[in-house]
């Protein structure tokens, strides 16, 4: 039976580099996971894994033992992502101008809503409708929607108020909705 | 009571809330807000999980492989500190800013009393004192000459009278230095004076005048030698050589 994430942690910070691929491998597939699900793409998706497990080690010093080191990766993950997130909007923001333009997760980008329902490509359906939503609601959206996270865990890995997490995942719902009515009244 | 918003119904339908059995007792009890949620359920049912790609057995092997080289390896910390925990951490911290304060407030205590004890202890040089300590360096010296001469004194007959008459004033400055001592709290110079009020007493009270065999036997018993040494060091414990009394000899000031 292998270290637990504790032992692991401290030999790591004993000097240990290499014991810290043990914590990578046992946590890159749920790191993962949530950043594909945030950043909607693969490409993103493992440059946000990588980039939160380079984070988590550079500050691993900083790390209270008693914590549950998974809970604390995943939370670096959902901020690299939601970092990825924002940066993508700042580099295409005429994408968020028209809420009724296709978002900009969406797989294939030359299909409209009519090709999309036809072909029954449910999940790209679903990621235009999300592709109105700003970074932090898209992601307090899918931490509460589909990773089950509470308010108070998705404040603590946003970083914000659990008020104003309750208040990104309401904003995110009400945007989905209409969108996903719009998308309706249009197939 | 009044229909739930659409936010309290998003937090019911994600069981979050402190009144979610409050909320559900009135969903089954309003038809339009039973209906309103019911168009939000199935708007968000429909909403499925992203599923993400299946990652390969090795994928957390390959995450590793791509960082690892640019890892540098953590440097041992020697202090536990890092596994104390922010709430045991702000417990020390606590405990410390105690002792702190506690010290600060034990020196400020202590500071306060030492000036107090200070202030109330009388100053050394106070007039009184200052005539004591006149009165037996006077005396110490006056009683220094005396057992030197005694010391010395030899065959010299003649120098038998003087002794006797200087014993005798010496005898009383002696009695009276000597019970200062004992209320001052000077045991050594209160029996050293002792001893010497001995030797003076039996000078000054000589039935007969001091002959030459009866001053080697008071050299003899008394230890002259030893009072000599004896009287020079209370000399030399006296606080302020600047106040010593001027030395009187029998010729007049030395």
């Amino acid at each position: 039976m292998g270290k637990n994430d504790q032992e692991v942690v401290r030999a790591v910070l004993a000097g240990d580099k290499d014991a810290f691929g043990t914590l990578v491998v046992r946590h890159s597939p749920r790191l993962f996971r949530v950043a594909f699900r945030i950043t909607g793409n693969q490409a993103d998706a493992e440059d946000v894994v990588q980039e939160a497990v380079l984070r988590g080690y550079r500050k691993l010093d900083g790390f209270e033992a008693r914590a549950d080191f998974g809970t604390w990766i995943y939370r670096i993950a959902v901020r690299c992502a939601l970092d990825r997130l924002g940066r993508r909007e700042r580099a295409m923001p005429s994408e968020k101008a028209d809420p009724d333009r296709a978002p900009v997760t969406i797989v294939d980008a030359s299909a409209g809503p009519d090709r999309l329902l036809l072909s029954g490509e449910i999940g790209a359906f679903q990621q235009m409708a999300m592709g109105s939503l700003t970074p932090t609601e898209r992601t307090a959206f899918i931490l509460r929607h589909m990773e089950d996270q509470t308010a108070e865990e998705i404040a603590a890995a946003l970083g914000i108020a659990p008020n104003a997490a309750k208040q990104a995942v309401f904003r995110g719902v009400q945007k989905m909705r209409q969108r996903l009515a719009a998308l309706r009244v249009s197939k | 009571m009044n229909h739930l918003s659409e936010e309290q119904l998003v937090e019911h339908y994600y069981l979050e809330g402190p009144d979610h059995a409050d909320r559900a007792g009135h969903l089954a009890a309003c038809p339009a807000c039973a209906s309103a949620f019911a168009a939000l359920q199935q708007d968000l049912d429909a909403v499925e999980a992203i599923e993400a790609p299946a990652c390969d057995e090795g994928y957390g092997e390959q995450v590793w492989n791509a960082v690892a080289g640019s890892l540098l390896p953590h440097k041992p910390v020697r202090a536990s500190w890092l596994h104390i925990g922010w709430r045991r951490g702000l417990i020390y911290a606590g405990v410390c800013a105690m002792l702190v304060m506690g010290a600060f407030y034990a020196g400020r205590t202590w500071d306060h009393q030492k000036s107090s004890a200070i202030a109330g202890k009388p100053p050394a040089p106070t007039p009184q004192s200052n005539v004591i300590l006149v009165v037996l360096g006077d005396h110490l010296d006056r009683s220094e000459r005396l057992l030197i001469e005694l010391k010395h004194a030899g065959d010299d007959a003649d120098l038998a009278p003087p002794l006797r008459d200087e014993a005798r004033k010496l005898l009383t400055s002696n009695e009276a230095c000597r019970q200062n001592a004992t209320q001052i709290g000077d045991p050594a110079l209160a029996a050293a004076l002792g001893r010497l009020e001995t030797l003076l007493d039996d000078i000054a009270n000589h039935p007969d005048s001091l002959s030459p065999s009866e001053i080697t036997r008071l050299q003899d018993e008394k230890d002259i030698e030893n009072l000599l040494f004896e009287v020079r060091v209370l000399r030399s414990r006296m606080p302020d050589q600047s106040i010593r009394p001027v030395a009187h000899s029998a010729g007049g000031t030395i």
